[in-house]
């Protein structure tokens, strides 16, 4: 995710000054702009990305009319193998795994929208406040952007979930936010001191403009594409988050998520009876959903970088 | 024996989505042994994208559609990557406009010597060291720079050991791609003598590439002039200036040739006459084809459209149009609006152990005037954008004091600052970084009106509205609602000056204003300002590198040099009579392509 920030941060500003003449001739070609969408569609990696999302996306809603049975009824024989019944067996208590897995991509949903989202915000507002200011007010902000860079974030996270009062998906999107803004702070912050330099933004101040405007109405809607693909990154990190949390244990085990089910799989030794049906697709489903998430990511930067496209 | 040979090439940006753009129609050049050939036309005319395919250099979606490339002898239209790597930089190198900037930042000078050198000969670590000295001393750069980092460099000297990096090899053709654009004229000026005597020492061939009329003419032996993708003449330099084939060339003659000729001062027309609408300029003259077809109600972008018919018609129509003189205002017929008395600023450097004080402004004294135009003329780091940025108040002067009126800008609080920035706007050099691209022009231009002058809704539309005319963009339904991208970077200009004119402020700082613009569209900026400075009697300050455009705009000329004014005074005066030894060298840094062609005549 740190990747794929950086890169979008370095090409925006090159692919400025570097637009190949037949593009930036104006008026001259009457070219119409691609919207956002479109650009992202015609990039075949981030297609390809958007098509695996709205799959999933789809399975996340529709969830009761996909899933077989209740996730939580233990109606089965426990610990059964793959049958034409349970498609990829039963639980230790004789829940149907395949139901569990539909189920699952709610909660991964959820917490990727919500969890990113709120590392998103923190990140930009303590990363915009820092880099617009400067002065002593970026140093007090970088230094905690710093600290809490350096801090090991795993550790924290358990530390975090484990003594929590509450237990729950709340409890555990609370956590990943309040431990993952940092990046996304940091590289807000240097895009804002690129772009506070921007003849533009001088105009803004002459113009009569208050802080707050500069900040909100000519900065923030260039960095939109940055962050997108923060928000992005910052959702398929934290799909990761809570799904090691929940796999170490530290999360509800109660909830219904891949997480959860990778935990109690592993807990009754799913591997060494071969029950290969309740251990890989939970998995495999994971690194589905976060791959495309990271190949979305690729067609946003197209956006924010020409060079990029795919036409 | 040709060593380029460039037959019927054909060279397209080729997209799925996008109809082919056909950037390179037909081309015919041919490069001689020894020959230094110059490519002009204005940007968007495709000469880049000519020069980066002659070194098979292009990149997707930009492909060679037909047509031949031929060096030396050899086809190189299709050659493959693997053939063509040994030629590079040994047979064929190059120095593009940002050359500069692709000097390594962590490996000093004399390393990247050593690692092209090494690359291609089997030459001993002595020798690489001999070839390398040499290199850089052709140059005019001492040897021992070599253990110099880039940044440590100026932008010329960087420039320079640019230029001696891609002739390391001896390659047996050039191609310089605006190899001095954005560096100022003394500098320039140093850069071609040592190209010019390079070459005459090696006998490589050149292709140069530059929008610059004047710098190709300083230079070259034969000059091809390319329009709209297609190469439109082709002839000796001097026969170009004297007999120009096609109507382009002769309108691009024109607008340097206008340039150099004299102000006549004797006619004592006062300012108001050029407020009735007469289009100005001494320097620019009736030739630029904007000008005529301005009148006729177009706009530069659209002549750019224009046919070949239709620029003959223009050319002819302007070679009877007789050039407006104007004579510069009288000082004291003006009221002051600044008076700047003294000022000096100086920044402290800390590099390791020394601290290094620079005076980058040093007891300055001049004042700005009620529909009055002053030039500040000198070399990047002379300070005049400095004295810019104490005149708007953004930094306050070590001494000195600056007078708005009864005010004290240097004394200002941050609030003062506030309501003073509406009487001080500015115009930018860069067009495409001053709009916001997230904004529509309306947006842009409602933002000044809504907070100095309480003019909001309909009646701020409105205003926009009037003002995008009078800057000559009409219809202004047209272009209020569209984004900054959706225009040319010379309407974008004229979105800045309407911008810096709406809040009617007292005094307006144009930095550069037209430096980053073609050629063709520059003198119509000019016109622009001019009109409207002198119409609602504004004090502008016109900060500017370049003496000629200067004295075509402005009443007074002051000339600084390493913070100092050396120069000052009526702006004719200071060019045909220049007193200091500084302001002699920048007026002869000018590439004048025309002392030897008029002689001639």
């Amino acid at each position: 995710m740190a990747m794929q920030e950086g890169r979008t941060f370095g090409l925006e500003t090159a692919a400025e000054d570097l637009a190949p003449e037949p593009y930036d001739t104006g008026k001259r070609t009457r070219f119409k702009v691609p919207n956002g969408l479109a650009i992202m569609w015609a990039n075949r990696k981030s297609r390809t990305g958007l098509i695996l999302l709205a799959l999933f996306v789809v399975v996340g809603i529709f969830a009761p009319w996909i899933a077989p049975y209740d996730p939580r009824a233990g109606i089965f024989m426990p610990l059964a193998p793959p049958s034409g019944e349970n498609w990829l067996g039963t639980t230790q208590l004789g829940e149907d795994v395949y139901s569990q897995l539909i189920y699952g991509t709610r909660t991964s949903l959820i917490v990727g929208i919500l969890a990113g989202g709120l590392a998103t915000i923190i990140g930009l507002i303590i990363g915009m406040i820092a880099g617009y200011a400067g002065g002593w007010v970026d140093e007090v902000l970088s230094f905690f952007i710093n600290v809490f860079l350096v801090i090991p974030t795993l550790p924290l996270m358990i530390t975090f979930a484990a003594y929590s009062p509450i237990k729950g998906v709340t409890t555990v999107i609370i956590v990943i936010g309040v431990t993952g803004w940092a990046w996304g702070a940091r590289v807000k912050r240097s895009q804002m001191m690129s772009l506070r330099e921007r003849d533009y933004i001088t105009a803004a101040i002459f113009s009569g403009e208050p802080m707050w405007r500069i900040v909100f109405r000519e900065i923030l809607p260039n960095m939109t594409s940055l962050i997108v693909a923060g928000y992005i990154g910052a959702a398929g990190a934290a799909i990761g988050a809570e799904a090691g949390l929940a796999f170490i244990g530290v999360g509800d085990p109660l909830t219904i998520s891949w997480g959860t089910m990778l935990y109690w799989a592993d807990n009754s030794g799913a591997l060494l009876t071969g029950q290969w049906g309740w251990l890989i697709p939970p998995g495999l489903a994971l690194a589905l959903l976060i791959t495309a998430l990271t190949l979305v990511n690729f067609g946003v930067d197209a956006i924010s970088n020409p060079h990029l496209r795919e036409e | 024996m040709a060593v380029l040979e460039v037959k019927d090439l054909n060279v397209s940006y080729m997209t799925k989505k996008r109809p082919p753009f056909h950037a390179v129609k037909d081309a015919n050049l041919t490069i001689d042994a020894g020959e230094i050939v110059g490519l002009v036309g204005e940007s968007g005319s495709g000469k880049s994208t000519l020069g980066t395919a002659v070194l098979r250099l292009l990149d997707p979606p930009g492909t060679i559609t037909s047509g031949q490339v031929i060096f030396d002898g050899k086809d190189i239209t299709r050659a493959s990557e693997d053939e063509i790597r040994p030629l590079r930089w040994a047979e064929m190198s190059t120095v593009f406009q940002s050359s500069m900037n692709a000097l390594n930042p962590v490996v000093n000078i004399g390393k990247q010597f050593k690692d092209v050198i090494e690359a291609h000969t089997n030459m001993t670590e002595r020798e690489i060291e001999r070839r390398t000295a040499e290199l850089l001393e052709m140059v005019n750069i001492d040897p021992s720079f070599s253990r110099f980092y880039a940044h440590e460099l100026s932008g010329g000297m960087k420039q320079r050991v640019a230029i001696a990096l891609a002739l390391a090899l001896q390659p047996r053709f050039v191609l310089l791609d605006e190899p001095t654009t954005g560096l100022d004229v003394v500098v320039q000026q140093a850069i071609l003598d040592n190209v010019k005597r390079i070459q005459k020492e090696f006998g490589f061939a050149v292709l140069m590439i530059s929008h610059d009329l004047g710098a190709i003419m300083e230079i070259a032996d034969r000059v091809a002039v390319m329009y709209q993708g297609q190469l439109v003449d082709d002839q000796p330099a001097r026969d170009l200036l004297l007999r120009p084939k096609h109507p382009y060339s002769r309108v691009l003659i024109g607008s340097y040739e206008d340039l150099w000729q004299p102000a006549s001062g004797s006619a004592a027309e006062d300012a108001s006459s050029d407020a009735s609408g007469q289009p100005i300029t001494r320097a620019f003259g009736g030739k630029a084809p904007v000008d005529i077809a301005a009148r006729h109600g177009m706009d530069a972008d659209e002549t750019r459209m224009l046919g070949m018919d239709d620029l003959q018609a223009i050319a002819e129509a302007t070679a009877q149009d007789p050039a407006v003189v104007r004579a510069p205002a009288e000082a004291s017929a003006h009221e002051a609006v600044m008076v700047i008395e003294n000022i000096s600023k100086h920044y402290t450097r800390r590099r390791g152990l020394t601290k290094t004080r620079v005076d980058a402004v040093s007891d300055v004294s001049f004042t700005l005037r009620k529909g009055y135009i002053t030039a500040l003329v000198g070399q990047s780091g002379s300070g005049k954008t400095t004295i810019g940025r104490l005149i708007t108040g953004i930094e306050k002067p070590d001494s000195g004091s600056i007078l708005f009126g009864e005010q004290r800008v240097d004394q200002f609080a941050r609030r003062d600052l506030k309501e003073y920035r509406r009487h001080v706007q500015l115009v930018f050099q860069d067009p495409y970084s001053a709009l916001n691209p997230a904004h529509t022009i309306v947006h842009t231009l409602t933002r000044p009106l809504a907070n100095f002058m309480d003019v909001s809704g309909r009646a701020a539309r409105q205003r926009v509205a009037e003002m995008l005319e009078q800057v000559g963009l009409t219809p202004a339904e047209q272009f209020i609602d569209k984004y900054p991208h959706q225009l040319s970077g010379g309407q974008r200009q004229r979105v800045v000056v309407a911008r810096a004119l709406l809040s009617e402020p007292e005094i307006v700082i144009a930095d550069e204003p037209t430096s980053m613009l073609d050629v063709t569209i520059r003198a119509e900026i000019l016109e622009i300002l001019n009109r409207l400075v002198r119409d609602k009697g504004i004090a502008m300050l016109y900060i500017t590198h370049d003496l000629l455009s200067a004295r075509a705009l402005a009443d007074e000329i002051l000339v600084l040099n390493k913070g100092r004014i050396v120069e000052g005074g009526d702006a004719n005066q200071v060019i045909s009579e220049p007193q200091h030894d500084y302001t002699r060298l920048l007026l002869s840094s000018i590439p004048n392509p025309f002392a030897e062609g008029l002689v001639a005549d």
